[in-house]
């Protein structure tokens, strides 16, 4: 848990597109891979080494556990995972609350789960199994939601509580999903943070997005807005959290553009910059 | 023994002609090895850190290598594009601080020349001419007057294969075995071929070098699928210089399709690389495997 808590500041989502970039990073402590591309045994993907070797938390981020799936969690995704946060010495991992198989059939997306006790009680029981074969913290993200479903019991506020305080797990907190989310519904994007337990947030994903047609779309391949940068300062401004990093999964632009934007996340939480 | 002695073709012994003739394929392999080994010695493997993209791609793949890397540089920065009918053309401003070879190419591109003609061109001729130059006064290629007397070596195993060929005919027409010695006549002539073909120039530094910088580079292997935006121009023609024109077909399929750039370019595995094939130079002391064969004289 201390572990966790050790301010690493502004990091970077870990890409082998963009490995070269991220190696020349100097004030770098702090990256994320996704899990599935850290292999069991064998080499690790170039670079990552290196970036072990020069101490930078690498954190694995796993999307396919379905710790919101109605069936218990598969054992030997959990081993993967805790295998892949041995290689990699890492400090906690990441996986989703969302599901993405359900009946055997895989739906190739990370699904919402509907805000109900019942969920909530299916995911408790994941994270409760998942944690026991985990040998480092686990830190829960909650996915954009694309739709509501009809039958919600609770707020996003309450429901994410609920499942923090009852598995006692960190929270992964994507602060463009919370801008997306309010955006799309027509609420304060802010109102989410003083209703959940910011103490909990081990790290933040910061991403960027677009808008088509009225609606905000949480692409991962655009430039950060000035909106969602607003937001990492209002979140810092209740409690900052100990990583803040930049999520961006392809569109990769020059380096120079990545740069500005580690910069600008730096200047928005009040950490060091580490370009 | 007298009369045994008489009936020798050319008044040698079989067994000793055979440990005579093995000796001497033998005592080229050696000599012609040894001597490549000191002409491709020189330079030392930091110069190749300290190299453009464009000579880096002229040690892994030659001038054709050199020519795509300076295409994958303009292209990465927006400067040249291709045209269905296979010419280049310009598309924005020659990038500052480019190189003679990316001007020619430029210059090249504005009179609307395929890719494919680009090294006919005097301009880009001249231009790799220069490159060329460069490499050789880093000494990390070697001359092509060294690389010649290098060769020279295979006319003296010409000369023992020859050698053997009369000896199998002279021994035939005195009703002699030449058992042994058709096999070991076969090897003289395997050895002069590949003491004579055309091997890399690179040195064993350059050769050593190139690896440490490929290591380095890992992130521009196209396997990696590489961001060449966040790159850069000089990470594309870097890229295309260390991994082969493989690199422009991850980068811009399309250009590098139209432009018809051969992708086995400078790849590891492909012949074009020098590097390979230099390392086969060293593999020379297998010709000693020969020595074998001279035992069979027993």
């Amino acid at each position: 848990m201390t572990a966790a808590r050790t301010p690493y500041g502004v990091g970077i989502g870990w890409r082998p597109e963009i490995a070269g970039f991220v190696a020349g990073l100097p004030g770098l402590r702090f990256a994320e891979v996704v899990a599935e591309s850290v292999p069991d045994d064998g080499e690790l993907p170039a670079g990552l080494d290196d970036l072990l070797g020069r101490g930078v938390a690498v954190v694995p981020h796993g999307v396919r556990l379905s710790l919101g799936g109605a069936e218990p969690v598969q054992p030997e995704r959990i081993d993967h995972l805790a295998r892949a946060a041995a290689r990699l010495h890492a400090p906690l991992v990441s996986e989703h609350i969302a599901f993405v198989r359900a009946a055997g059939v895989e739906a190739g997306h990370l699904l919402p789960l509907p805000r109900t006790w019942e969920a909530i009680d299916a995911v408790v029981a994941n994270v409760r199994r998942t944690r026991e074969r985990l040998p480092v913290p686990l830190a829960l993200e909650p996915i954009a939601a694309i739709f509501d479903w009809p039958d919600d019991e609770l707020d996003e506020g309450a429901f994410l509580t609920e499942i923090l305080e009852r598995t006692d797990a960190l929270l992964l907190l994507d602060v463009a999903n919370v801008y997306a989310n309010a955006v799309n519904r027509g609420t304060d994007p802010a109102a989410l943070l003083d209703e959940i337990p910011l103490e909990r947030v081990a790290y933040v994903h910061v991403a960027g997005g677009a808008e088509h047609d009225g609606v905000y779309h949480d692409t991962h391949t655009d430039a950060v807005p000035r909106a969602v940068l607003d937001l990492v300062t209002q979140l810092c401004e209740r409690h900052r959290p100990p990583a803040l990093m930049l999520e961006r999964d392809g569109a990769y632009p020059p380096a120079a553009a990545l740069r500005a934007e580690l910069d600008a996340i730096a200047a928005a939480s009040g950490f060091v910059a580490v370009t | 023994m007298a009369l045994s002695a008489s009936g020798d073709t050319w008044g040698v012994s079989g067994p000793d002609f055979l440990a005579f003739y093995g000796a001497a394929i033998v005592a080229v392999a050696i000599l012609a090895a040894v001597h490549r080994r000191r002409l491709l010695a020189g330079g030392s493997p930091d110069a190749v850190g300290r190299l453009g993209p464009q000579q880096v791609a002229h040690l892994t793949g030659g001038d054709r290598l050199a020519v795509y890397s300076a295409l994958g540089g303009l292209r990465a920065a927006g400067a040249i594009e291709s045209a269905p009918d296979k010419t280049l053309r310009p598309t924005g401003p020659l990038p500052a601080g480019v190189t003679p070879l990316d001007t020619a190419v430029y210059n090249a591109a504005g009179r609307r020349i395929r890719a494919r003609d680009l090294a006919a061109d005097e301009w880009v001729r001249s231009a790799l001419q220069q490159l060329r130059d460069g490499l050789q006064a880093s000494g990390l290629v070697a001359s092509p007057e060294r690389l010649r007397v290098a060769r020279l070596w295979g006319l003296a195993a010409i000369a023992v294969g020859l050698l053997g060929v009369a000896r199998v005919i002279a021994g035939t027409s005195n009703g002699k075995p030449v058992g042994f010695l058709v096999p070991l006549t076969f090897m003289a002539f395997l050895l002069a071929l590949f003491l004579l073909r055309r091997g890399g120039a690179a040195t064993r530094a350059a050769t050593k070098g190139l690896a440490d910088l490929r290591r380095r580079h890992q992130h521009l292997a196209p396997r990696q699928s590489p961001a060449y935006a966040t790159y850069g121009a000089a990470g594309a023609a870097l890229g295309v210089a260390l991994f082969g024109a493989a690199s422009l077909y991850s980068m811009d399929p399309a250009f590098a399709a139209e432009a018809e750039i051969h992708r086995a370019t400078g790849s590891l595995s492909g012949g074009d690389a020098s590097s390979a094939s230099c390392s086969s130079g060293s593999s020379c002391g297998g010709g000693s495997s020969c020595g074998g064969g001279g035992g069979c004289g027993g």
